[in-house]
């Protein structure tokens, strides 16, 4: 198996983790900010809600996510690239996916699409609600917070693991 | 920097980081929700390795004087709840904020939905969040690092939280190696034949 070529269905987790921690390069000398991926549906979200209700855009909040500043607008960027390279590294391994997961039917004991569907839609807004109380995500806590050292970054990491574990044992069934 | 090469280059940033997402598989549901089921560690050693080059990378930087940290501030109740609803929602999901759009690229359907519950949830807590401040982000120590609690500079703790890292996937790899939890269509599903129309699922035979 050629472990990092570009057609390969897998890289080593290793190999990945590398590449991704080097994104804090560019990240900080480039646009002087970390890897972070939840500000942007702040800034998208806000941008969509402000076409129905001008107002949200008093909100101190809104009106400073969706501000057209380079920082703001390169997340929003750095996620869109995110569907684009994964896209183009599937078209190139040739690893298609189904339309839903098939660890899906077990882990909600129905394979009902409808009910995924459902289930996806609470956990985005769950994971995005959450992520913006504690102020990052994975990403912005998790890679980058716990990197710089910062005790908010680890303790909001040690909860999201924590509340993920528990739902995955209390809300799913083993996969 | 102005918007316009902040846009491309957050696009040509974010290609890479959606082509490693798709090529760790760790934006797979499988290794999402087998990871907090504890029987796979994929989606741990990516963001461990993650997190070690990334400390290594901000000490050689930060040792010369090039960039200045940006801690966020803690609020513990904030960091607290936030995370737990977060982490609720990553397993549920199958997916973090930023691997959604990898799910999304790589053909997953119900990650559209996932991605609009996002928005929504975004945009509710922007609704919320003038009240919340005065209950969840008021007081607090500020922007604290271990730094300031162990009085040890950034580069040595850094370089020092790597080390313990490397140490600690060295011997997660040996006790559990990364290809044993890729699966046979490598999206960690392990699952009876029921639910994978290919039924030749094998624990240790990735399809590569």
């Amino acid at each position: 198996m050629q472990a990092c070529s570009l057609r390969a269905k897998a890289w080593s987790p290793y190999v990945a983790g590398i590449v991704i921690g080097l994104l804090q390069v560019p990240a900080f000398l480039l646009i002087n900010t970390a890897l972070g991926a939840s500000s942007s549906y702040v800034t998208v979200g806000g941008t969509i809600a402000a076409l129905f209700d001008p107002a949200i855009t008093q909100i101190d909040y809104v009106a400073k996510h969706v501000a057209p500043t380079g920082k703001n607008w390169w997340q929003v960027a750095l996620v869109v690239g995110v569907a684009l390279g994964a896209f183009v590294s599937m078209r190139l391994s040739g690893a298609r996916r189904k339309a839903i997961s098939p660890i899906w039917g077990r882990a909600l004991g129905t394979a009902n699409p409808l009910v995924r569907y459902g289930v996806a839609f609470g956990a985005g807004f769950l994971m995005l609600f959450g992520a913006r109380i504690a102020d990052g995500c994975t990403s912005g806590h998790g890679l980058s917070g716990m990197a710089q050292m910062a005790v908010s970054s680890t303790l909001a990491v040690a909860f999201m693991f924590a509340g993920g574990i528990a739902t995955a044992f209390l809300v799913l069934r083993r996969i | 920097m102005s918007v316009f090469p902040a846009i491309l280059i957050g696009l040509a940033m974010g290609i890479v980081f959606g082509f490693a997402f798709e090529k760790a598989r760790v934006f797979e549901p499988g290794m999402i929700v087998g990871q907090m089921q504890f029987h796979n560690f994929t989606m741990l050693k990516v963001f461990l390795t993650a997190v070690a080059t990334g400390a290594v990378v901000l000490a050689v930087l930060h040792g010369f004087g090039l960039i200045k940290l940006a801690p966020k501030p803690t609020f513990y109740a904030a960091d607290i709840i936030g995370g737990l609803v977060l982490g609720a929602g990553i397993t549920l999901a199958g997916a973090c904020p930023g691997t959604i759009l990898a799910q999304i690229g790589a053909g997953y359907r119900d990650a559209i939905f996932t991605l609009i519950g996002g928005l929504a949830g975004a945009v509710a807590f922007s609704y919320a969040e003038p009240a919340l401040t005065p209950l969840l982000f008021t007081g607090g120590p500020g922007k604290i690092t271990f730094m300031d609690l162990t009085g040890v500079s950034y580069p040595v703790l850094a370089l020092g939280l790597a080390a313990v890292l490397v140490v600690a996937l060295v011997l997660l790899e040996r006790w559990r190696p990364w290809r044993a939890d890729l699966g046979a269509d490598v999206d960690g599903d392990f699952g009876p034949a029921e639910a994978t129309p290919s039924a030749n699922v094998t624990r240790l035979k990735p399809a590569e």
